[in-house]
């Protein structure tokens, strides 16, 4: 579990502080999505869960590891890893599978064992057939997926991701979000900071930024029902939620916490149904 | 985008490409020795070796050729000016006096040089950047205890090989980004073009520090630390790694002992 208790952090000592205590828990396994307008926090806050910040004020646990405790650092780099937002930023590799050894050689492990752990990992995001390539000469999804790839050989507990879909094509992104997908199924902790509302419909969990603060915290459904206080902050709902938002402020009876294509398309059915059957 | 022709590697199968980097770099710096030390008769064998060491790497004369061209200036020179300023017998008794003595050390010091630059080049052209960062890594790690930290120093340099394509592209990007808002970038002469670079170059360090920082932290992230670490690929010298290295150690030994046969 990672557990954040009042954690306040302000980058200059003169500044508003980025976080105004900021308590949260994610057991492991859990898919939780972390949204807020620019400037909220997110970043600063899932920087925390690693280590690369350090709590000014409060405490961040990892499986019970202090993160102030810099002897117990590298342990919980292993068990959090971080994907940043810039892919081109983080492969240290010459070649693909070079750069997803680089975390276990950091690890001092076996040369047979860091290429196990290469092998799974690239299979795992789906770029084994890339493995000599270089880096340079990928598509951005493609060095995403790499750079989650070189965060699954050090074999973690959560994985932490900065806008893993941002600059990405329709396709590219929906092949970062399948292995999201797919990372928790194997009862990895992901951890996603996006701006897309629509990618994170199927979270366990959304947690919602607003000035260095969580202001809702909750499944998606109930998040997502509150288009107002999102409106608020800057934010928007899932396509399908505004549509039912709309058709509601139209005044239609249709639910208003609507997340897929398939449930708007049963409401609007049932909707239209009882609209030709009832006649009034 | 502009490829970089300099000794740039050309996968292959050949022996030579099969070679354990370390036996390769170790025949390069001892090859450098004799080179250096050579006289006529060495010279040749020399030769002979190179020529050899080429053909068994399947490297085609014209990439060889490509390696020395952009230097070709520098060869040039380099003869004349010890063809010219050599005092001895003249051949002719023009103004600079051109003597034997000249012409014989100008053709050795610019054969020296061509030798040493196709040595290089067959070593870098035959062998993955990887490879080679990770063959000067082992070679330096005995020095660990004196203070020399192998493992950073290949860090250093194979983080800087990965980045110089992202870095050019960078730089593509910076140039039709200001061609776009109406830059001229060709033409001019040489104050206005090195001008015109100075808005390329500031721009691109700034991006470059900005990227370091973040690889830094990134490398953090992933649990990079100083000192020992492991590697995918640990270099492992084979049977014909050994005799290679024997081989060859022995034929350069053999090369320098000529020198002190009266011939």
């Amino acid at each position: 579990m990672i557990k954040a208790e009042h954690l306040i952090y302000r980058y200059e000592p003169k500044d508003a502080p980025v976080l105004e205590g900021v308590s949260l828990e994610i057991p492991e396994g859990q898919y939780v999505a972390v949204i807020g307008p620019n400037g909220c926090g997110k970043t600063t806050l899932v920087k925390h869960f690693n280590a690369l910040l350090v709590p000014q004020q409060g405490e961040v646990l990892v499986d019970g590891l202090d993160t102030k405790d810099p002897g117990a650092h590298r342990e919980i780099r292993r068990r959090v890893g971080m994907v940043f937002q810039n892919p081109d930023n983080q492969i240290v590799g010459m070649s693909v599978e070079e750069d997803v050894a680089f975390g276990p050689g950091n690890l001092g492990l076996a040369p047979a064992e860091i290429r196990g752990r290469v092998g799974v990992a690239l299979e795992t995001v789906g770029m084994l057939r890339f493995a000599k390539r270089a880096p340079h000469s990928l598509s951005g999804g493609e060095k995403r997926l790499v750079a989650i790839a070189g965060v699954l050989a050090m074999r973690p507990a959560y994985v932490v991701l900065d806008e893993p879909t941002s600059y990405l094509d329709p396709a590219g992104r929906e092949r970062v979000l399948n292995v999201l997908w797919e990372l928790r199924q194997e009862g990895i902790s992901v951890i996603h900071v996006t701006h897309s509302m629509d990618e994170i419909v199927d979270a366990d969990r959304v947690v919602v930024m607003s000035g260095g603060k969580i202001i809702r915290d909750g499944a998606p459904r109930e998040v997502f029902r509150e288009a107002d206080v999102l409106r608020a902050v800057g934010l928007s709902t899932p396509q399908v939620t505004e549509l039912m938002g709309r058709l509601r402020a139209q005044g239609c009876g249709v639910r208003p916490d609507v997340l897929s294509v398939e449930e708007a398309f049963r409401e609007i059915t049932a909707l239209l149904g009882s609209g030709t059957g009832g006649g009034r | 985008m502009k490829t970089l022709h300099l000794g740039q590697f050309i996968p292959g199968d050949s022996p030579v490409h099969r070679l354990d980097p370390r036996v390769k770099i170790l025949t390069v710096l001892l090859l450098s020795i004799v080179i250096l030390n050579a006289g006529a008769v060495e010279s040749l064998v020399v030769t002979a070796f190179l020529l050899a060491a080429v053909a068994l790497s399947g490297l085609s004369v014209d990439r060889i050729a490509a390696a020395l061209r952009p230097l070709a200036w520098f060869f040039a020179i380099l003869f004349c000016l010890h063809l010219f300023f050599t005092e001895g017998r003249p051949i002719f008794s023009s103004l600079p006096t051109v003597t034997y003595e000249g012409l014989g050390l100008g053709a050795a010091v610019t054969w020296q040089f061509v030798a040493l630059v196709v040595s290089a080049a067959v070593l870098t052209m035959t062998t993955a950047p990887s490879e080679l960062v990770g063959g000067f890594e082992r070679l330096l790690r005995p020095f660990n205890r004196l203070g020399v930290p192998s493992h950073d120093i290949a860090i250093m340099v194979s983080v800087a090989l990965r980045f110089v394509p992202t870095l050019l592209e960078e730089v593509e990007r910076m140039k039709e980004a200001q061609a776009a808002r109406g830059a001229d970038f060709a033409g001019g002469g040489l104050i206005r073009r090195l001008r015109k670079m100075a808005t390329l170059v500031i721009p691109l360090i700034l991006c470059t520090f900005r990227r370091a920082d973040e690889l830094a932290l990134a490398m953090e992230g992933r649990g990079y630390h100083r000192g020992p670490r492991t590697y995918l690929r640990e270099l492992k010298f084979t049977r014909a790694d050994y005799a290679a290295l024997l081989a060859v150690t022995a034929f350069l030994a053999g090369v320098e002992a000529l020198r002190f046969l009266p011939l």
